[in-house]
């Protein structure tokens, strides 16, 4: 619990996605763009864009561009202050070096 | 069933379509029989042990792409048989990886977008090295980048013909125009 100059104490609470939970083998576009409307509808709609998201990459052993696309770029405009964990994945290493230099991905 | 992977993915993309065979062990009708498969063959590529673990990802990543490429792109527009080959083995301590779809092509599919380009060498070229989207506005187009991105890195081979042009990568990428007329896409990925 933090107070600010208003008063006014405010919860903050780290939102952190754990993608195994979606699968172990994240590949294609439309299983991607599935699992971001599952976080949008139950994960992030109550998030304040300023909002600290920590993506945890950790049990996820095949991930694709396409997959990582539909769900990591889309996250990473929509809100301000996302974190990456647990990268160390040569197919999660390699997606977010493509998508850096191909799909503006900033984090 | 036939070791040489190489010959029948061939033969499933050049004969004619009322000979094509659809009801093989490589056959995917829909994107969910190809996501199945490729779960399998990372647990067998995993289980055989012959590659080390980190490389089995990257090798399932790639050949996922571009499995998974010949799906976004000829969605509603197949030529003739919806879905596509996909086929692994060993040879000699070398894993092969067949895929192949009877879909429009690339040149076909990125002329949407880049109406400019001339022929199957450029269209390519372009699907390789340029920032685009056969789907655009929607923003895709990762796949071949990254694949060869990947193959480089991992000193993998892939061997992608679509009509008349055959691109090899590994360190580097040749592109050249062939005799013969491929309608969709074949590519053999050889780690």
């Amino acid at each position: 619990m933090f107070g600010n100059s208003d008063g006014i104490n405010k919860l903050f609470i780290i939102m952190k996605i754990e993608l195994k939970k979606f699968g172990d083998i994240l590949v294609s576009r439309p299983a991607g763009r599935e699992a971001y409307l599952v976080m949008s509808a139950y994960l992030t709609k109550e998030l304040d864009k300023d909002e600290l998201i920590e993506i945890d990459f950790s049990g996820v052993k095949v991930l694709t561009p396409s997959w990582a696309d539909e769900v990591i770029t889309k996250l990473a405009k929509e809100f301000k202050n996302v974190k990456l964990l647990n990268t160390e994945n040569s197919s999660v290493q390699a997606t977010l070096k493509t998508l850096r230099d191909y799909s503006d991905l900033k984090v | 069933m036939d070791n040489n992977i190489e010959k029948l993915g061939y033969n499933w993309i050049t004969a004619k379509s009322d000979e094509v065979d659809v009801v093989g062990d490589y056959y995917c009708q829909t994107r969910d029989i190809f996501q199945a498969r490729l779960d399998k063959m990372v647990d067998n590529l995993l289980a055989n042990n012959n590659i080390r673990e980190e490389k089995t990802y990257l090798i399932s990543a790639v050949v996922g792409e571009i499995g998974n490429n010949s799906f976004d792109h000829n969605l509603g527009s197949w030529i003739n048989i919806i879905g596509i080959f996909f086929a692994y083995n060993f040879i000699d301590n070398e894993l092969k990886i067949v895929l192949a779809d009877r879909g429009q092509g690339i040149l076909k599919t990125l002329k949407r977008v880049k109406p400019e380009l001339e022929n199957d060498s450029e269209a390519l070229q372009t699907a390789f090295t340029e920032r685009i989207s056969g789907r655009a506005p929607e923003n895709r187009g990762n796949g071949l980048k990254f694949s060869r991105e990947s193959i480089k890195e991992e000193n993998m081979r892939l061997v992608l013909t679509s009509g008349n042009a055959r691109a090899e990568l590994n360190r580097k990428m040749k592109i050249e125009k062939i005799e013969e007329n491929i309608k969709g896409c074949l590519a053999i990925l050889t780690v």
